[in-house]
């Protein structure tokens, strides 16, 4: 099997698995209970959000209790239904007793299998005559724009997972960590940090047994998906037209105007996209909560929430939460957003019914994410390096930016280090320190706004287009349309739709001053290449907005105003078409896809075997972690124990099968997600200089990583030398090599031999 | 009342059940042409001695030169090249080294020393390897020395049946380099067994250590030997297992090691394991971790022989219904037979009975004429071969023995012709006046049981009369016998393991009643049964077949690619070829068949002179 057809069975197993606990579950659970919810976009975002809620706070809840395991999990899932099934038990049994008699009826050959599918086919045909099929036929044109925007997401982003197998952000070695030692109820291993997406990719690795480096590797396609669909049913659940959201969608994901860093950390799998799935989902439930009127019910003197204005507020509570949850750039982001809102929803929000409750609901949304972390600290467990850092920036109001990249992923695992790349910002810094002591000219306020016009512009120009020119100009012009629209609509007397779309546009402008924040002097709370890809995601839903606020105006309440929607959706593709339409990208792993086909192949002929071990540059020492057989053991202090020629210098690795991954042409393993192909390859010349002596991962990156490969190539081709019936090629491609020597445990080969470059690193 | 149709009915099925109840077993017993020993085929159509491969029996120019390749697109050829020999030429080491040369059919010359060989081979090609013997060696000069390391560095391995002596390895630093040794851990370490690793003989991984009390009768081999630790880039293939519990596995100390210098290998052999005929399997193992592959020709045969079994004469009588309360005949026949048919009936071995008509012919109790009858049907009906026993309890001249069998089955039978006689440890003068005896006159195999090590393990006693050697004693398992057995069948995928049941008739205490044989019998019969599936099982007629093609046999062989060529000449039949990969299996054969004996061990069956064999690798990544 090619390991592209592996790579698709993967994402379909993936998606079938996060989709059954997020959707599925709460449906079944959940749909008489959300029945008030209006609309299937609003309902998909609330079982989406409690799905995900229940999951994330159950493992949570194990993990602090440390008894978490494939059983408490799957208990833990069911207990709930359980507990329905216990409330209706008198109606529920006959039930039970019923599609168990059928069922038994089936397997006993009561019922053959034509009998089967024609009263399948009934069934089918009865609901396509039905509700369900009546919705069908009426969202037809729906469903099938909707299937576009998840081939169009699958094509975008999923040809990379489909043809690059390795990791493709630096830091899923980190995560990857952390996830693992959860297994072994270690939770907050490296410091208290939001555990948010950790614990749902554990939940997805130990109830359903789909392995860690899968899920790291492809996990990132399903929640691109899901981040596009709950764009789109946002957008769906505040438009008027059907079809406009599409249209900003379609611009969104296929121009080619957008800078690449707004949009490559989709390929991989990251906390912060992760918590971007419970923004939107949070603002809808604010929107929703403030557009209900009348939801006090008076009984005496008790005053009673209704039901579906309190499954608002507990829906935005829980998304709130999981924003914390996952990662503090999203509670920002939402923070941005809430403050938007208020500001849209002014007429209503500051009303005490309103304020307290939805304040009330926001605080409690923080506890609960900050309960589990709080727990931990309190246990003892010191805070995450990162979270240092997040505490320092809201307790002394700096204005320093620092990238959190650096102090949370890269210092935290054994093998991983700290790199600044603040030195940069730090200069800008005081530069403007300097100039702020010497005496300002007055300058006049229009040239002061055209300033910081330019500056926002050009700010806009670097980090979140494609230093297009125009492109920040129409970006600013959509944010101000919308909110003039918006305002435009309150005088038309439609304030709820007028507050959305104001709410929207404050809400961008916010993002655009946080995008520009270093240049305007003011704290930058979020890393700026990361900020433009909250930056990008936001502008679909202006686009959106925009389109659907003029077609309301020129077509309200007519049925051509479906048509002309549709007709954006057309226009914008032709648009982008015209304008330039982007190219799916296929990043540089940190390891080859020789690598992963390898690993897979490994773990498959060894998953009955004996014990193995693999010799490899950092990234699959994790992988390996999970498999109770399988080892890991570090390219650079096997060389370095290879170097030792002492009297009684051996090393042995006690595993029946040892495979060593070495890289024909080293990566280049820069800190940050790119494109860049590595071209050098190993050489003598490579060998000839000494090993890297630093700790960590030094020894891989760079031009260490060349020479540490090029040692690693010259002591195989010796070991092959002496070996060469033993040392087998266990795969090779042009830019990668793995070797496998299959030895008895009871007589270990000594690795030490003389490879005839080590005298040359021992002398330098 | 009954209709005439349903009595015609009833009768009918009386007549059926009738015939089957009482016909089949006659015509069973008609058919059963027990008289004619259907393996005393004539031998005429196989090769003789005349046949035989000789080493050095070809021409210089014809001598194919053994080059390992597999490299470049052309064909390269994999053949065989000189072995020198530098020991004793007359000694243990010489004779198996010569033995195995002529079953691999290589060349071989011999040296007393090195210094000759170096003068001898000044103009000769360079010689495949170097099979020494360390006291050979002048250790303490040092241009010796320099001269094995030569050999390596030309290409030449070396191969030392016995490592020299502590003092010369310890003094000598170059000796230790050569060796693969990086110091002497102990002078020597005491030992309580062994520990064999896979991949070097066939049959797989075995460990000789006796846990149980039971088992320590079985523990035979050298309980001691110097403890070297060993350097980096050599390869163990066997270990002792030290009486000190605390030594950790992978520290155990190394028996039998390769040291790889790039161009050639040094293997040495720590003890004296190399100086009996376990030396040809060690050497066929040495020679398949050479190279990429190795083809070489075997016997493929598996044997089983009873020897004095069945006896016909009710001796020993007092001693029988002290032991057993009934005869020698009602014990063979009603406790022995359907123990030994229960112990075989999933192991599908060839048996050979070596009849006894009696072991003493001086007591006075004379053969049953109907048990022969008996015996000669059961075993005719279960295809067990029937051959003849050369024991002689009253140690009677063979020649009177044998003339007195003959008087008995003319008597019983008219005439039987036997094509197999067990000589046992008969001198080969004894069994070749045997021989000339009336009722040897159509023996075409000879099987042997010699107390000399040194004896031919399968040849020619005479020009028709082949000679197979039993390789293991079924009744006494050891650990040495076990490493022989390994050995053969690493070498030659020759099995012969005799049991002798004449210990049963005669019992000289406890351990030879058949209660305790049974356990050793059925013990024998599932080891060597379970590690050697692969290989045919025989009678010693149909191995004596596969004896005269295995030594008629010359053949060639080369590599292209993953293709194998190979060209046989003189075989006069079938024959077989043990082929050793690495890594890699038989993806397809033309010109014959092959089955797998074990990972990276096939048994080619060659049934045209020429066969292509094409290989595949051993795994295929299933992702790629």
């Amino acid at each position: 099997m090619s390991m592209a057809m592996l790579t698709v069975l993967q994402i379909i197993m993936v998606l079938a698995a996060y989709t059954s606990v997020t959707l599925l579950f709460p449906w079944i659970f959940l749909h008489k209970r959300f029945a008030g919810i209006r609309g299937a976009s609003a309902k998909f975002m609330a079982y989406f959000v409690a799905g995900n809620f229940y999951i994330m706070n159950l493992v949570f809840l194990l993990q602090l209790l440390h008894i978490s395991c494939w059983l408490t999990l799957v208990i833990g899932t069911l207990l709930p239904f359980a507990a329905a099934l216990f409330r209706h038990r008198d109606s529920v049994l006959p039930v039970l007793e019923r599609v168990l008699g059928r069922i038994s009826r089936i397997t006993g050959g009561e019922i053959g299998k034509k009998t089967l599918l024609v009263k399948f086919e009934r069934k089918l045909r009865r609901m396509s005559s039905g509700e369900a099929g009546k919705w069908a036929s009426r969202h037809a044109l729906e469903l099938v724009l909707t299937l576009g925007i998840v081939f169009l997401v699958f094509y975008m982003y999923g040809t990379n997972a489909v043809n690059v197998y390795g990791y493709c952000a630096s830091d899923m070695v980190v995560h990857h960590y952390w996830m693992n030692e959860m297994i072994h109820n270690n939770i907050f291993v490296d410091g208290v940090y939001p555990f948010g997406m950790h614990c749902v990719l554990y939940y997805l690795d130990i109830v359903f047994g789909i392995p860690g480096h899968v899920l790291f590797r492809l996990f990132g396609v399903v929640q691109t998906l899901m981040i596009h669909l709950m764009l789109l049913a946002f957008l769906r659940s505040v438009c008027k037209s059907r079809y406009a959201p599409y249209a900003g969608m379609a611009l969104y994901m296929l121009t080619d105007r957008f800078y690449e860093y707004a949009y490559y950390r989709y390929y991989a799998t990251l906390p912060q996209e992760f918590g971007m799935l419970f923004i939107l989902p949070s603002a809808w439930f604010a929107i929703a909560f403030l557009k209900e009127k009348d939801f006090i019910f008076t009984d005496g003197k008790k005053e009673t929430c209704s039901l579906v204005s309190s499954q608002y507020l507990i829906l935005f509570a829980a998304g709130i939460s999981m924003t914390l949850a996952v990662h503090f750039y999203d509670t920002i982001i939402t923070g941005l957003f809430c403050v938007g809102i208020a500001a849209g929803f002014c007429f209503r929000c500051f009303r005490w019914r309103y304020f307290r409750r939805i304040v009330v609901a926001g605080v409690a949304g923080i506890g609960i994410a900050v309960l589990p972390m709080a727990a931990a600290w309190v246990m003892g467990t010191p805070l995450q390096p990162s979270l240092n850092w997040g505490m320092s920036l809201l307790s002394s109001g700096s204005t320093e930016a620092v990238s959190e990249d650096a102090s949370d992923d890269r210092a935290s695992s054994g093998s991983t280090e700290a790199v600044s790349e603040e030195a940069s910002d730090d200069e800008a810094s005081s530069a403007e320190t300097a100039a702020d002591k010497q005496p300002v000219p007055k300058v006049p306020l229009s040239v002061r706004m055209q300033r910081l016009y330019r500056t926002v512009q050009s700010e806009l120009q670097y980090y979140v287009t494609n230093y297009d020119a125009g492109m920040p100009r129409f970006l600013l012009g959509s944010i101000g349309l919308l909110f003039l629209l918006g305002i435009l609509w309150f005088i038309l007397r439609r304030k709820e739709y007028g507050a959305v779309l104001v709410s929207v546009s404050i809400f961008m402008l916010f993002l655009t001053v946080l995008q520009s924040a270093a240049a305007l002097g003011i704290p930058q709370v979020v890393e700026v290449s990361r900020h433009a890809v909250y930056y990008a995601y936001g502008i679909a839903a202006v686009w959106s907005l925009c389109l659907d606020a003029v077609l309301f105006l020129l077509l309200r309440g007519n049925h051509l105003m479906d048509l002309g929607s549709l007709g954006t959706v057309a226009a914008v593709c032709v648009a982008a078409g015209l304008t330039g339409i982007k190219n799916p990208v296929c990043l540089t792993a940190y390891e080859t896809n020789g690598a992963m086909i390898c690993l897979e192949n490994i773990i498959r002929e060894n998953k009955d075997g004996g014990t193995w071990t693999i010799c490899s540059a950092n990234d699959e020492r994790w992988m390996v972690d999970e498999y109770a057989h399988g080892y890991h053991y570090e390219l650079i202090t096997f060389l370095r124990k290879v170097e030792d020629k002492g009297e009684f210098a051996s090393v042995m690795i006690p595993s029946s099968n040892v495979y060593f991954f070495i890289e024909k042409i080293p990566g280049l393993y820069v800190d940050y997600i790119n494109t860049e192909k590595p071209k050098r390859t190993v050489s003598a010349e490579g060998a000839q200089e000494p090993l890297s002596s630093w700790p960590g991962i030094v020894p891989y990156v760079g031009n260490a990583r060349w020479v540490t490969m090029s040692h690693m190539y010259y002591w195989a081709q010796e070991f092959k030398r002496l070996y060469p019936n033993e040392m087998e090629v266990y795969y090779e491609t042009d830019d990668f090599v793995c070797y496998r020597i299959q030895q008895n445990e009871y007589s270990l080969y000594n690795f030490a031999v003389d490879y005839g470059y080590h005298h040359e690193a021992e002398e330098d | 009342m009954v209709s005439r149709r349903n009595y015609f009915t009833i009768v009918i099925m009386m007549l059926v059940v009738f015939f089957l109840c009482m016909f089949i077993n006659n015509l069973k017993e008609v058919w059963n042409d027990y008289t004619v020993n259907s393996y005393a085929e004539d031998a005429s159509g196989y090769p003789s001695q005349i046949n035989i491969y000789l080493p050095g029996g070809s021409g210089e120019d014809e001598q194919a030169q053994r080059t390992e390749g597999g490299e470049g697109e052309g064909e390269t050829v994999v053949s065989r090249r000189k072995v020198i020999c530098i020991g004793d030429t007359d000694g243990a080491l010489s004779n198996m080294v010569r033995e195995w040369v002529t079953y691999t059919k290589r060349d071989i010359a011999q040296y007393t020393s090195l210094a000759s060989f170096a003068d001898g081979e000044r103009e000769m090609d360079i010689p495949e390897m170097l099979v020494i013997d360390p006291d050979c060696i002048h250790w303490e000069q040092e241009e010796e020395i320099s001269l094995l390391t030569e050999c390596v560095a030309q290409g030449i391995h070396l191969i030392f049946s016995r490592l020299p002596d502590v003092s010369v390895i310890e003094n000598s630093e170059q000796v230790r380099e050569l060796l693969g040794i990086r110091n002497i851990a102990e002078r020597e370490v005491q030992v309580e067994g062994l520990h064999l690793y896979g991949g070097f003989l066939l049959g797989g991984e075995k460990v000789y250590h006796a846990v149980e009390e039971s088992e320590k009768k079985y523990q035979d081999l050298e309980p001691a030997f110097p403890w070297y630790r060993l350097e980096a880039g050599v390869q163990v293939y066997m270990k002792g297992i030290p009486v000190d519990e605390s030594v950790k596995p992978e520290s155990y100390p190394a028996v039998i090691w390769r040291k790889s210098f790039g161009t050639a290998y040094v293997f040495a052999v720590n003890g004296g394991y190399m100086e009996g005929m376990t030396g040809i399997g060690f050497l066929s193992a040495m020679s398949a971790d050479m190279y990429t592959y190795e083809l070489y020709p075997a016997v493929n045969a598996q044997s089983m022989v009873f020897a004095g079994y069945p006896s016909l004469a009710d001796e020993n009588r007092e001693v029988m219904d002290t032991y057993y309360s009934r005869s020698v005949k009602q014990l063979f026949q009603e406790i022995l037979w359907p123990g030994i048919t229960t112990t075989l009936q999933d192991r599908e071995f060839g048996l050979t009975c070596m009849l006894a008509p009696q072991y003493d012919y001086q007591d006075g109790s004379l053969p049953d004429s109907r048990q022969l009858k008996y015996y000669l049907k059961i075993f005719n009906e279960q295809s067990v071969e029937t051959g003849l026993h050369g024991f002689d309890r009253s140690r009677t001249l063979p020649a009177g023995k044998l003339a007195e069998d003959q008087a008995f089955l003319t008597e019983a039978l008219d005439s039987y012709h036997f094509s197999s006689f067990y000589a046992g440890n008969l001198k080969e003068e004894e069994i070749k006046e045997a021989l000339q005896e009336e009722v040897l006159s159509s023996v075409k195999t000879v099987v042997t049981k010699p107390e000399e090590e040194h004896q031919e393990t399968v040849g020619f006693l005479s020009e028709q009369v082949t000679r197979q050697r039993v390789t293991g004693d079924g009744l006494n398992y050891s650990y040495r016998g076990d490493l022989l057995v390994r050995s053969m069948e690493t070498a030659l995928g020759y099995l012969n393991i005799s049991f002798d049941l004449t210990r049963v008739a005669y019992p000289e205490g406890e351990e030879d009643l058949w209660e305790n044989l049974a356990v050793e019998f059925a013990r024998t019969a599932g080891a060597y049964g379970k590690d050697f599936q692969g290989f045919d099982r025989t009678t010693a007629s149909e191995c004596d077949a596969h004896i005269r093609c295995f030594l008629g046999l010359d053949y060639e062989d080369s590599r292209t690619g993953d293709t194998i060529r190979l060209q046989t000449s003189d075989t006069g039949g079938t024959v077989w070829f043990i082929l050793r990969t690495h890594n890699e299996k038989v993806k397809d054969m033309e010109g014959g068949s092959w089955r797998k004996l074990e990972e990276d061990a096939f048994l080619i069956e060659v049934e045209d002179e020429e066969v292509v064999i094409t290989l595949e690798p051993s795994e295929k990544r299933y992702y790629y």
